[in-house]
């Protein structure tokens, strides 16, 4: 059940490539009896210069395929790339190096290192790496973001919007090929959180960087381009310019099939997969997200 | 609520372990010295106790020698015969044992001990109550035959017929080994050799008709102490009785003198380990609070009062100290066990397996254990008590992070200018009791003081040390000199454990350095002989080698240094026991002495005595003052005082009161003496170096002595105080490795609580190496700091107890540059040591379960 995205599939005009693709990919937790797979042959291509969300109810390996792409996470089988890298296979020093300068990261809470000020985080992975970063472009991006009056703050003088938007700097100050983001509304208001996901569109948009954001919250999807929809650790739909009731209709009613017994395929996903949460309830847009819990995949 | 704290106990073991680790020193010391001083008492108790007589009868000990005469007090021979004669009597014997010769081999290797322990020469006679029997070989008959213990025998390779010379007081003459005598019980580590009783008086009392004591043995039926009363009836008041029980106690107190400083020692470490591990209890319990504040949140909300809650960290630091004082007290019976191993080595062979552990050792044991935990986990525990609520339901930030530290800078203010006042007061104090009982308190005030300032000291002191690290090490320096500084009392409190150490250490060195620059400077000032011949020890030698000295092809001058114990009655009316200095007649030929008035032939003339002015002022002495002047045996004379000095008080051994007099006085009052260094210069026409090489010739066959010129002699001063630090040393050795577990210990708490930190770091880059660095440095940092309040402390107790012993006339003031940057460099050695596991743990992390860590 597995789907290629493929470009033309999306109805959106010609990608300038492929970002991130990764082909039977697969990962499995436990051994024997028990093993679990949160991953099952999934291949994904992420195309660059767009925003792509990863939608699907808890446990259905959304977070895992972004830490597989991400190189956080060892795959069980299949195969990885970032750009022309294969990433299957390197050692972790190089992997460390790879997120280091080539992924940018924003994680749903404690984004930020508490003992620096807000510009020190966003230069850490540049500082890390023993590079100085583009004056120009972390300017730009500082003034995108409205951080100026805030570069001298520790993170605890700032509110959970700022935080966020010092986490979005961070991702983008060294201009990776690749914006990974965790659930990066998941702890904030509806106001901050339209705020973030707006500054991740303008990055899309403005500074042509390539995000790929896991989310439970329809109305946080329908800010991408492209929405892939997965559930039992597979990529079961995809939705090209998605809105926020669009996905939502999605949902209910993938839910649906799932809730049909008897199964075709039983669930492989983990125990809780099953569950109607996500969705059913969800009266509006903003409440669509009620699993706030952070994905813990 | 039990339940809950034993489980949250049994949750956190891991983290409890270091602590334990340090409860578990602490106690190992405290039990260990209990059992080994109560073995090593059973054993010489039981020892003196089978080989005492019923009653012994020794020559009245009237002045204490506090500097060795090398006087042997004898008793006449005779009364042995008056003795047998009273009612009770069974058998009287006389006793010939004297402790302070030199026994050498055919290659004048000395064949005694070499670590302290004596070599005793007396008369053999056999009977159910000797310490030995003989084993092999027969009896010594004669006066060239003697018997050796085993033990030394084995030890030194010495068999049946070879040759010994024995270097006694009277003079030197050999003996032939004739038989080998074992201990039947413990050997307190003496070297023994037994001579037949007429060869004993002679040889080593230089008369038969002088014995060092009577043995005497009660008729069946007699009591000990009737027997006793019986003898003092007839004798008089001239003689020291003692039954065997007595004789037992004062021989066993003989003994503990050695083994008090054992005891001291050790118990001196088990003080250092329990100083130094509360730092560490009082660190973990505040993170392991810190840590789950929520949980008592939520325990708080669920309806337990502030009571319970403390009561339930108390509860958990009981069941740790528990837990440590068991395994400790464990810990503690095998370090008696292997002290007892050790004594054998210095010839005390004691058996572990008649070890005694006696009752108050498991109470003491427990007490520490418990008592430490306890005490350190009070204040952790009234802090858990406040937590609020509503900290169950917060995000709460960790608790005392942010609490103002105005208290503890106001307290520390108070006691830190308590502690100043003393050092200041101890500074200038004009009486050494006075000013070494200010210097303590100063100590401990201002040692209290730092550390409770310590937390407030951590900002402004790290900014500084840290200072480079952004620009060294980048974000990775920045992030570790940040972290120390995250928690100000934590960090404060890690370190605190590291100062106690180094200050004392810091302090010692300071003093024993500047006793060392005043001794040189002492030396250079005072000492004007080509060589000194003395004992490494300082003890007197034998005549014989006086002799040898003068006669010695090229030797100029010889001037002899002989002590001897007196009581001066002064015109103040205080009566002063302490020792004087006998000096041959051209002292000034090979010493320098600056005198007030009068001079060295005033002052060693026949009649005539001099001391030091400011004694002589505080005892209203004058020149001229005639003084009533008691020397041992009860010799009574009077004399004048010829000269007053201006010697500090360093000369002379520090001897209280600087008194020095002619060599004839004390040759006519303490007869039987033995010199105790000899100060020689070259004849005219003889080169240093040749006499050094004839001196040295000489005394080939005496090995108790060496020629030092003033170059060596310095040397043998430093030596002196150099062990004094060793002690010390080892005590910081002790210090450092509980500090290192404390810092050991706040690393991997502060890994695990910023598990999610780290992990973010290692997600967005930051390599295991980095990360490693990381926390190297912050250990660094930490440790570096601790070793500079250290330092710092321990400069100023340092400067403050040269002031003391410059009452003592150590005058002289030196910092030694080369420890205080050996502590420096040691302590960043500390911090990488500590952060080694630590480091290793953060970078082994997982980093997605770190990121998802709670």
């Amino acid at each position: 059940m597995s789907t290629p995205v493929s470009a033309a599939a999306t109805g959106l005009a010609e990608p300038a490539g492929v970002a991130a693709r990764a082909r039977a990919l697969t990962k499995a937790y436990g051994s024997g009896e028990t093993t679990v797979l949160a991953l099952d042959s999934v291949d994904v291509d992420i195309a660059r210069g767009r925003f792509t969300a990863v939608m699907g109810p808890s446990g259905s390996g959304k977070s895992t395929l972004m830490h597989l792409l991400a190189g956080l996470d060892t795959v069980s089988a299949g195969q990885v790339w970032l750009g022309d890298t294969e990433i299957t296979g390197l050692k972790e020093k190089e992997l460390t190096q790879l997120r280091r300068d080539r992924i940018g990261f924003m994680f749903q809470s404690f984004n930020l290192i508490p003992t620096l000020n807000a510009l020190e985080n966003i230069t850490l992975p540049m500082d890390i790496a023993g590079q100085r970063p583009d004056r120009e472009w972390l300017d730009y991006v500082i003034e995108t973001l409205g951080l100026r009056d805030r570069l001298k703050h520790r993170p605890a003088q700032l509110s959970g919007g700022q935080q966020q938007r010092v986490a979005c700097a961070r991702a983008l100050a060294s201009r990776p090929e690749l914006i990974f983001a965790d659930e990066p509304t998941g702890n904030l208001d509806s106001r901050a959180g339209l705020e973030v996901l707006g500054f991740l569109r303008d990055a899309v948009d403005k500074l042509e960087q390539t995000v790929v954001m896991v989310t439970h919250d329809p109305g946080a999807a329908a800010h991408a381009d492209l929405v892939l929809f997965l559930a039992d650790g597979r990529i079961v739909d995809e939705m090209p310019r998605p809105t926020a009731e669009s996905v939502l209709e999605r949902l209910k009613r993938f839910d649906v099939i799932h809730a049909q017994p008897p199964h075709a395929q039983p669930p492989r996903g983990r125990a809780e997969t099953d569950g109607d949460q996500g969705v059913s309830g969800a009266g509006g847009v903003q409440d669509a997200g009620i699993d706030s819990k952070p994905d813990r995949d | 609520m039990l339940k809950a704290t034993l489980r949250s106990f049994l949750a956190h073991k891991g983290r409890l372990l270091l602590s334990a680790l340090a409860v578990i020193l602490s106690v190992a010391f405290v039990a260990g010295s209990l059992i080994f001083s109560d073995t090593v008492a059973r054993t010489f108790d039981r020892l003196f106790a089978s080989t005492s007589a019923d009653v012994t009868v020794e020559p009245k000990e009237d002045l204490e020698e506090a500097v060795p005469s090398g006087q042997t007090p004898t008793l006449p021979a005779r009364l042995a015969g008056r003795v047998a004669t009273i009612d009770g009597v069974a058998r009287s014997r006389v006793d010939a044992a004297v402790e302070n010769i030199t026994v050498v081999d055919s290659e004048n290797e000395p064949v005694g001990s070499t670590t302290g322990a004596p070599t005793v020469a007396t008369n053999w006679y056999a009977n159910d109550r000797s310490p030995v029997e003989l084993t092999s070989g027969h009896a010594p008959r004669g006066e060239d035959q003697a018997l050796l213990d085993k033990d030394t025998a084995d030890k030194k390779d010495v068999e049946i017929g070879d040759t010994l010379t024995v270097l006694a007081a009277p003079g030197s003459f050999k003996v032939e080994v004739v038989g080998i005598v074992t201990f039947t019980t413990t050997n307190p580590g003496a070297a023994l050799v037994y001579l037949d009783t007429p060869t004993a008086q002679r040889e080593l009392l230089g008369s038969r008709k002088v014995a060092t004591g009577i043995s005497v043995d009660a008729d069946p039926g007699v009591s000990d102490t009737e027997l006793k009363r019986r003898l003092a009836d007839e004798l008089g008041s001239g003689y020291d009785l003692k039954t065997a029980d007595e004789q037992a106690d004062s021989a066993a107190s003989e003994l503990g003198g050695f083994l008090d400083v054992i005891k001291y020692v050790m118990l001196g470490f088990a003080g250092i380990a329990v100083l130094v591990g509360i730092f560490l209890i009082v660190n973990t319990f505040s993170m392991l609070i810190a840590q789950r504040t929520r949980e008592l949140g939520l325990l708080r909300a669920l309806g337990a009062d502030r009571r319970q809650v403390r009561r339930s960290v108390l509860t958990e630091a009981v069941l740790l100290g528990v837990a440590g004082s068991t395994v400790g007290l464990a810990a503690g019976i095998g370090l008696a066990a292997g002290l007892i191993e050790l004594m054998s080595l210095f010839g005390m062979n004691l058996k572990s397996t008649e070890m005694v552990i006696g009752w108050a050792t498991p109470v003491v044991s427990y007490v520490v254990g418990v008592g430490v935990t306890f005490v350190a986990a009070y204040l952790p525990a009234r802090r858990a008590a406040h937590v609020s609520p509503m900290a169950a339901l917060a995000d709460a930030e960790i608790a005392g992070v942010g609490r103002p530290l105005r208290i503890r800078a106001a307290f520390g203010a108070v006691v830190g200018a308590a502690g100043a006042a003393a050092l200041v007061g101890c500074a200038t104090a004009e009486k050494t009791s006075s000013a070494a009982s200010l210097l303590g308190i100063g100590l401990v005030l201002t040692l209290i003081a730092t550390v409770i300032a310590g937390p407030l000291l951590v900002r402004p002191v790290i900014r500084v040390l840290g200072g480079a690290f952004p620009a060294v090490f980048g974000s990775v320096g920045r992030m570790s000199q940040r972290n120390a500084l995250r928690n100000p009392r934590r960090t404060g409190a890690t370190a605190a454990a590291l100062m106690v150490g180094l200050a004392l250490v810091s302090g010692m060195a300071v003093a024993s350095a500047s006793m060392t620059k005043s001794f040189d400077e002492q030396i250079d000032k005072t000492l004007g002989a080509d060589f000194v011949v003395q004992n490494s020890n300082f003890l007197p030698f034998a005549r014989e080698i006086t002799e040898k000295v003068r006669d010695t092809d090229g030797a100029g001058l010889v001037v002899r240094q002989r002590f001897a114990p007196v009581k001066v009655s002064m015109p103040d009316g205080k009566s002063v026991e302490t020792t004087a200095a006998g000096y041959d007649p051209r002292l000034d030929d090979v010493a320098r002495v600056t005198y007030v008035t009068g001079g060295t032939s005033r002052a060693l003339a026949p009649g005539r005595i001099a001391m030091q002015r400011d004694f002589a002022q505080d005892h209203e002495v004058r020149t001229g003052s005639k003084l009533p002047v008691e020397f041992p045996g009860g010799r009574k004379t009077e004399l004048t005082v010829g000269a007053l000095t201006d010697q500090p008080g360093a000369e002379g051994f520090g001897v209280e009161g600087g008194l020095f007099l002619g060599m004839a006085t004390i040759e006519e009052f303490v007869p039987g003496g033995q010199d105790s260094a000899l100060y020689v210069n070259a004849a005219p026409g003889t080169d240093a170096d040749t006499l050094r090489d004839r001196l040295e010739k000489t005394l080939d066959p005496y090995p108790q002595v060496q020629v030092r010129d003033q170059a060596d002699y310095k040397e043998l001063i430093r030596e002196q105080i150099a062990v004094m630090l060793y002690l010390v040393y080892a005590l910081l050795g002790l210090a450092i490795i509980i500090a290192v577990l404390g810092v050991v210990n706040t690393l991997a708490l502060s890994v695990v609580e910023r598990t999610r930190e780290i992990g973010l770091l290692r997600a967005i880059g930051l390599a295991r190496r980095q990360l490693r660095r990381m926390i190297r440095l912050e250990s660094v940092v930490i440790a570096v700091f601790g070793a500079l309040l250290g330092l710092v402390l321990g400069l100023v107790w340092g400067v403050a107890a040269q002031q003391v012993l410059a009452l003592q006339g150590m005058t002289a003031f030196a910092i030694p540059w080369t420890t205080v940057i050996a502590v420096l460099v040691g302590s960043v050695l500390v911090g990488l040591a500590a952060a080694l596991l630590p480091a290793l743990r953060a970078s082994r992390m997982n980093v997605l379960a770190a990121i998802a860590h709670e």
